[in-house]
């Protein structure tokens, strides 16, 4: 669908996608780019809830993501396990000025 | 208190072990192994030594401080080994005052024997009876024999026929032999001494004593309390397991499929974490299972098949890997049968998913075809010359077929994480003295290594330096006798790793630091590398196969990238 994002959910959010009777993955129509934030807010799902969002297999976190229409996502909450939360870069200090 | 058993003689002594003080886990299996065994020694051969040790802090009650290692020079690789293992042994051995059994010489008589470990010393008893057996049979004889509370450590027929990478399988909390020494092919060493068993009974065995208790209480609660609060241990592998990465992996583009063909698998959400979890739930299975004395964190899982009996436990994302998307398979049910019949024969699930990953490459099966793969995986068991090649890894295997795409380091199969996508763990695979081993770099201390934000998975700056300071963190916490995983929460909050450092210090009466206990983690890397130079395994070997630098990976296209050179230097220090 054009304008749409392919979005996915994981660990316990999957849970809440299947029971607001979401499919997973989930086709989503965006308007235009979309800030991290603003996602979850349109998703009703607190920020609190996610750490990472994946944004076509790449890892960005919520304050410095930007979605845009025809993209891949997913999010992922906390609780990813191993040293990938640094390897993938879930944990990681971010630029004081945008960048992701 | 340290035991040696010779298994030519049949003798069995004792000592302090003077020259092994204030070593625990891999410290003190591989200085054991680089003391004692010759580098040019054949594995299989009466020169090598299988070592059985407990970590500084076995018996404690340290939170989350179950694991025990295993040593000996390696049969898969020919390097050093250590291969680390849940459960409740290392704790029993602990308050028994054991810190190590080395297992000497080869049998002069062919019958298996069983190591029975008690409060009043070891027995070495003939056990012709389980000749033959797997380790689910092998586990309930020995535990009919030496009552139910005993923890038994065993081999199947895979170590029995020396296949290179024969496991050890030892018994959980509730008696059944889901945990393994899995890597490198100990259980073949084991074999090889014609050592099909080692039971512990710890009655009679007493509390551990501690230089300062209440110190040692202090720090305890400081990790307890970090584990529980941080949401990886406390909310992430508790309800899903290890497994919940088999979906981040394959978004991250790092999820190796079809035999390392793609770091994408369709299939990932049907063999991941969250589908794990349901369908134990619906099946009166168990997720959030303790596989050791103190374990907090609880990754484990007990699986049940569709008519509610129970098919496999410490069904963890490396074996949903391995035996899912690496051979293009999607389901569950056929790969936690894959899973149980590994543990069953005493063979690696990481080894032998990507044995039958090259094997697919070659024609041997269709990728995809779970059926098929189970047939394979019985040929292990049979020990016909097809399950022989698929019991001596990947890389033969690879030979056997002559295929190019054969992902192993140092003869060793490159575990969950594709090396092209996730370059820092790539490093690790690289260098590390183990052979391709995730676990290696698996410890993140970011107060003291500073990291976040410096590396990008997919790009080459910062991965050296990641790499060589998870190994070193790894190595030490490895020698503890705490699991892994307490890691996670010491990335986020520095009163986890207090508390560790607190415990070692109040077990022993040190006044040992941060640094201190990092120099004990490079102390082993040193050890380990210098008995892999002895063994003719010098830094020429430090590298990945050359497909990883020439075939780009899907969906990024991205190579391994990071020059040879730079490999080099993860072990200046």
């Amino acid at each position: 669908m054009e304008g749409a994002i392919e979005l996915r959910a994981f660990m316990g959010l999957a849970d809440t996608f299947r029971e607001r009777g979401w499919s997973n993955p989930r086709e989503l129509v965006l308007p235009g780019p979309v800030k991290g934030y603003d996602l979850l807010a349109l998703l009703d799902i607190p920020a609190e809830r996610v750490e990472g969002i994946f944004i076509n297999g790449k890892v960005s976190l919520p304050p410095v993501a930007v979605i845009n229409p025809g993209d891949r996502v997913a999010l992922a909450p906390p609780g990813i396990p191993g040293p990938y939360r640094v390897l993938l870069g879930f944990k990681r200090n971010l630029p004081a000025e945008g960048g992701t | 208190m340290f035991y040696r058993v010779n298994m030519a003689t049949l003798a069995v002594s004792k000592d302090d072990g003077p020259q092994y003080q204030g070593l625990g886990g891999r410290a003190l299996s591989s200085r054991i192994v680089s003391a004692e065994v010759d580098p040019a020694a054949h594995p299989l051969g009466a020169a090598n030594k299988l070592v059985f040790v407990t970590g500084l802090l076995s018996g404690t009650g340290a939170p989350n401080g179950g694991r025990m290692s295993l040593g000996a020079k390696s049969p898969l690789t020919g390097t050093i080994k250590e291969s680390n293992v849940g459960g409740p042994m290392s704790t029993k051995l602990g308050r028994l005052g054991i810190r190590g059994i080395i297992v000497e010489g080869l049998p002069n008589k062919d019958v298996p024997y069983v190591l029975k470990v008690t409060a009043a010393g070891i027995a070495i008893e003939e056990a012709p009876g389980l000749k033959g057996l797997d380790i689910y049979d092998t586990a309930a004889a020995l535990q009919k024999q030496y009552g139910a509370k005993a923890a038994v450590g065993c081999i199947g027929t895979a170590g029995e026929n020396k296949m290179a990478q024969a496991c050890v399988g030892f018994t959980d909390m509730e008696g059944a032999p889901t945990r393994q020494a899995g890597r490198g092919g100990l259980g073949a060493v084991m074999g090889s001494k014609g050592l099909k068993a080692i039971v512990v009974d710890d009655a009679r065995g007493r509390p551990v004593s501690f230089a300062d208790e209440a110190a040692f209480r202090a720090g305890a609660k400081k990790l307890s309390g970090a584990l529980l609060a941080h949401p990886v241990t406390s909310q992430g592998l508790p309800t899903y397991g290890t497994d919940v990465l088999a979906n981040i992996l394959s978004e991250a583009g790092g999820l190796p499929t079809r035999n390392f063909s793609s770091g994408r698998f369709e299939g990932a959400n049907n063999i991941g974490g969250e589908t794990l979890h349901a369908t134990a739930m619906e099946r009166g299975g168990k997720t959030g299972h303790g596989c050791s004395p103190g374990c907090i964190i609880r990754c484990s899982n007990i699986y049940k098949d569709k008519k509610g009996d129970v098919l496999t436990g410490g069904f963890e994302y490396e074996s949903c890997w391995s035996l899912g998307a690496d051979l293009g398979i999607d389901n569950l049910d056929d790969i936690a049968l894959m899973n149980r019949l590994c543990d069953d024969y005493g063979v690696d699930t990481i080894e032998t998913g990507v044995a039958l990953g090259v094997a697919m490459e070659a024609g041997v099966a269709k990728f995809g075809d779970s059926k098929a793969a189970i047939e394979l995986i019985k040929e292990i068991g049979k020990a016909t010359p097809l399950g022989r090649i698929l019991g001596s890894g990947a890389e033969v295997t690879g030979k056997a077929f002559g295929i190019t795409r054969v992902p192993t380091v140092k003869g060793q199969a490159i575990p969950a994480y594709d090396p092209r996508a996730v370059k820092g763990v790539g490093v690790t695979y690289a260098t590390t003295p183990m052979g391709a081993d995730h676990t290696a770099g698996y410890s993140v201390t970011a107060n003291i290594l500073s990291v976040g934000g410096k590396v990008d998975p997919l790009k080459p700056e910062g991965q050296v330096d990641l790499s060589r300071n998870l190994q070193i963190a790894t190595a030490f916490l490895d020698s503890t006798g705490l699991c892994l995983f307490v890691a996670f929460a010491v990335l986020d909050i520095p009163e986890a790793l207090e508390g560790i450092i607190e415990m070692c210090n109040a077990r022993f009466g040190w006044q040992k630091t941060a640094d201190d206990y990092l120099e004990m983690g490079k102390q082993v890397l040193r050890d380990e590398r210098a008995f892999n130079a002895g063994a003719g395994i010098g830094q020429g070997d430090d590298d990945l196969p050359e497909f990883f630098r020439k075939e780009q990976l899907p969906p990024h296209n991205v190579v391994f990238d990071i020059p040879k050179s730079e490999l080099d230097k993860v072990f200046n220090f």
